[in-house]
């Protein structure tokens, strides 16, 4: 046990935390005003059905001992055994700690799903869509990377939750935009963003908590996690400089929303390779994850499916991104316990890191699109027509957002 | 000796603690109406001077100073004398005093502000500040000292036990909120006119940052990073969704809707409650807490209506009860298999310790009415606490500030 990664530790993991109101506030100035609360109330009550599932068999399936390669046991339900001595996760903090600070990247993976199917998802809809997906996709893919599974085994370099987080959310959000179907006048009508001083701020909560997030990630306070913590900086502000002179150029002006999307995509880019890459890698891996994350936001429109708050363009092609790029960039004169990349004369993990993308990918659509179908045949997905007119904040929480 | 791993978390602590009197500011903000925005976050924000510079001067003499009879502290560490960068050998022996001293001068400062909500839109500002400056040193300075100071509480056969503020923080600003309302009465208007909310983001904003702060307030009332802080981590953020799930669920049920609102008032409601009980019960006694704060608090909340009392912002129902229920809780739910320098509560086996538990509530929410009430009645018969109709009416942005929130 060691106090100075205790403390380390409880410091990020409540920045993880802080990520979830972040990304409420990210999401909520984005959309219209009638369905600010209806944003925020999704984010926020992802902390509450997440952490009650983690503790009851959430961190049982994740990180319990493995069956087959897919999932964890039920040795840790209730947190049976999962005390405050040393855990099979880590030797210098308690397993408590290992157990809390891996709920708050289970709270905030549905959570960024919310932004695809953003003002036009019931609320009893997305309680059940909530708790099914992160049973069934988000439980076994963390389990696959980071619990033992096969994709661990097989070498797949996910730092922080490029692949678990980001490339699954991606998926699912896809997923979810399709079968739910366009917001009612998408692309003919203007959806402007009701609050982008709100969305600003949320960026930076979001970067800031990102550093306990990517940081952390090492486990303990030494050189891995400084070096996690300075290619996150450098990789976010690349992303949003790139992302910003994207638009200048091909859409005439430099925009807050722009600078604060390119950050959020600088930092999902470097998010799996934060900890296994050098700092001029990681500006690389920002900038291009920023002008890729750009283009393929402006892809929605021609391919049709209303991504509404750009979760597949930004966490999914960005998290993609990022775990080829880890295959491309890592280096193990940076973190012995990481791998070579392609551009270290391993071109192998490339491989690998496209197979661990690729798997997850595959798996999280299915199983979103079978979610899906299943909860909108006994329930139904969509709030009525006349609902989404009015907007989900009255319909749904019997509220408004303002009332200056 | 100092630690350093100990000192890097509680420096940590001690600015999480800090963001909790802005995220509070906002938190209240957002639920009064737009003329008073800005008037409701002057009171929270203010504290941070007033009560910074008292605790400074005489707050931390006061509080943790030495025992006069089991009551207060005394003066003799007036302006900090003696008070140095060496540990101290009574409290947090292992991180720098100074530190100790900041870190427990954010409790200081966030507890009047709480008792804001209560008089929220209806209070002048120049009596509000000479009342919680008064306050702090008739209330806050000797409960703080009884519990946390070597006071007559703390060298109780069996000792009255609150990890992090149940007592010292909920009880005292719920029990005065009570008083202050009582001698102030409602909004004009109230039970007549809708008072919404005017910016639900926003108190959402305060509620996350309330949230992340408190991982500083009960983590590093361990006061060092070891396995009670990891504990009291735990348990604090178990407790404050399952709050949150709960309150959500019961509204829902009761009243039709499930609300942002509701959530955020769940949210505080179940780390209120915990906050006594935080480094002593493990992650599912943790959760029952939460479920129970949910439930009690909403029910307190919806009490007020039918009690006629108008506390604008739900003190009382979610901080006077949800710390009142989570001291006692903590004699219930203790246990030494979750930390072995705690106690055992009734559950463990043990009954002494909620009976301690009881007598703590009773005397610390007693103590803290009486003495808030006679204040506040003093200060309302003399210089007079409320702004007049016409102030009333406009907001107290303009009048008491000159200021407008949003063009």
């Amino acid at each position: 046990m060691n106090s100075g990664d205790t403390a380390f530790m409880l410091v990020a993991t409540a920045m993880v935390m802080l990520m979830t109101p972040g990304l409420a506030l990210f999401y909520g100035g984005l959309v219209r005003s009638k369905n600010v609360l209806s944003v925020t109330m999704q984010s926020f009550f992802c902390l509450g059905i997440i952490s009650i599932l983690w503790v009851a068999y959430g961190y049982s399936l994740a990180f319990g001992p493995d069956i087959g390669g897919f999932i964890g046991g039920l040795d840790y339900v209730g947190l049976k055994g999962v005390g405050l001595g040393i855990g099979p996760y880590s030797d210098t903090i308690p397993d408590l700690l290992f157990c809390a600070f891996q709920l708050m990247f289970a709270i905030i993976t549905p959570a960024l799903i919310t932004g695809a199917y953003a003002e036009r998802m019931k609320f009893t809809a997305f309680v059940l869509f909530t708790i099914s997906w992160s049973t069934l996709v988000y439980l076994p893919v963390c389990h696959w990377v980071w619990g033992g599974g096969w994709l661990g085994e097989l070498g797949t370099l996910d730092f922080a939750g490029g692949t678990v987080i980001h490339i699954n959310s991606g998926a699912a959000a896809l997923v979810a935009c399709i079968v739910l179907g366009r917001r009612k006048g998408w692309g003919r009508e203007a959806m402007h963003p009701h609050n982008l001083p709100m969305t600003i701020l949320g960026a930076g909560v979001l970067w800031f908590g990102w550093f306990g997030f990517n940081a952390g990630s090492a486990l303990s306070a030494g050189p891995i996690a400084v070096l996690a913590l300075f290619t996150t900086q450098v990789a976010t502000g690349a992303g949003a400089l790139s992302w910003v002179l994207a638009e200048w150029k091909v859409q005439g002006k430099p925009t807050t929303l722009g600078a604060a999307s390119g950050a959020v995509a600088g930092l999902v880019g470097i998010t799996p390779g934060a900890g296994f890459v050098g700092p001029l890698s990681a500006i690389l891996i920002g900038l291009v994850a920023g002008a890729l994350c750009y283009f393929a936001v402006l892809m929605k429109s021609r391919l049709g499916y209303d991504d509404a708050l750009d979760v597949v363009g930004v966490h999914g092609v960005g998290g993609l991104w990022g775990a080829l790029a880890t295959g491309l960039f890592a280096s193990v004169a940076w973190n012995p316990d990481g791998a070579d990349g392609l551009f270290f004369g391993n071109a192998h993990q490339l491989v690998i890191q496209a197979i661990g993308a690729g798997a997850a990918i595959v798996y999280s659509m299915v199983l979103t699109f079978l979610i899906l179908k299943a909860i909108d045949a006994i329930i139904g997905l969509r709030v009525d027509l006349e609902d989404e007119v009015q907007g989900l904040d009255v319909t749904d929480h019997k509220e408004v957002g303002y009332s200056l | 000796m100092i630690n350093g791993a100990d000192t890097a978390f509680i420096l940590a602590a001690a600015g999480l603690v800090l963001l909790m009197t802005p995220g509070l500011a906002l938190f209240y903000a957002g639920m009064v109406r737009s003329k008073n925005v800005l008037g409701t976050i002057m009171q929270s924000l203010i504290m941070i001077s007033i009560i910074s510079i008292e605790w400074v001067y005489i707050g931390y003499s006061m509080s943790f100073g030495p025992d006069v009879g089991g009551f207060v502290g005394d003066l003799s560490w007036f302006a900090l004398k003696g008070v140095t960068n060496a540990p101290s050998s009574d409290y947090a022996t292992t991180i720098p005093q100074t530190l100790f001293m900041i870190y427990q001068c954010m409790f200081a400062v966030i507890t009047p502000a709480l008792i804001t909500g209560a008089f929220a839109e209806r209070v002048r500002f120049a009596p509000f500040a000479l009342f919680s400056l008064l306050w702090a040193l008739l209330v806050y300075n000797p409960v703080c000292h009884w519990i946390w100071g070597g006071g007559w509480m703390s060298v109780l056969e069996v000792p009255v036990l609150d990890f992090a503020g149940g007592l010292v923080v909920h009880v005292t600003c719920g029990a005065a909120a009570l008083a202050t309302i009582l001698v102030i009465g409602p909004r004009r208007g109230y039970g007549r006119d809708s008072f919404m909310p005017h910016n639900l983001p926003m108190t959402m904003l305060g509620t996350g940052l309330l949230w992340f702060g408190w991982f500083g307030f009960n983590g590093g009332s361990a006061l060092a990073a070891n396995s009670v802080a990891v504990t009291a981590f735990v348990a604090t953020h178990l407790a404050g969704m399952a709050g949150m799930a709960m309150w959500t669920l019961m509204e829902w049920w009761k009243l039709g809707k499930p609300t942002t609102l509701g959530a955020a008032s769940g949210a505080i409601a179940g780390l209120a409650t915990i906050t006594p009980a935080a480094g002593f019960v493990g992650p599912n006694a943790a959760i029952a807490i939460g479920l129970i704060a949910g439930i009690v608090c909403f029910t307190a909340v919806n009490m007020k209506s039918r009690l006629g009392y108008d506390d604008s912002l739900d003190v009382v129902g979610i901080h006077g009860v949800g710390g009142a229920v989570g001291t006692l809780l903590l004699g219930v739910f203790a246990s030494k298999v979750v930390n072995p320098g705690g106690v055992d509560g009734l559950l463990a086996g043990s009954s002494s310790q909620l009976v301690s538990q009881l007598l703590g509530v009773v005397v610390v929410g007693v103590y803290a009415f009486v003495v808030s009430w006679i204040l506040v009645k003093i200060l309302h018969s003399t210089i007079g606490m409320r702004l007049v109709e016409e102030s009333e009416i406009q907001g107290m942005d303009y009048t008491e500030h000159s200021e407008a929130a949003y063009n």
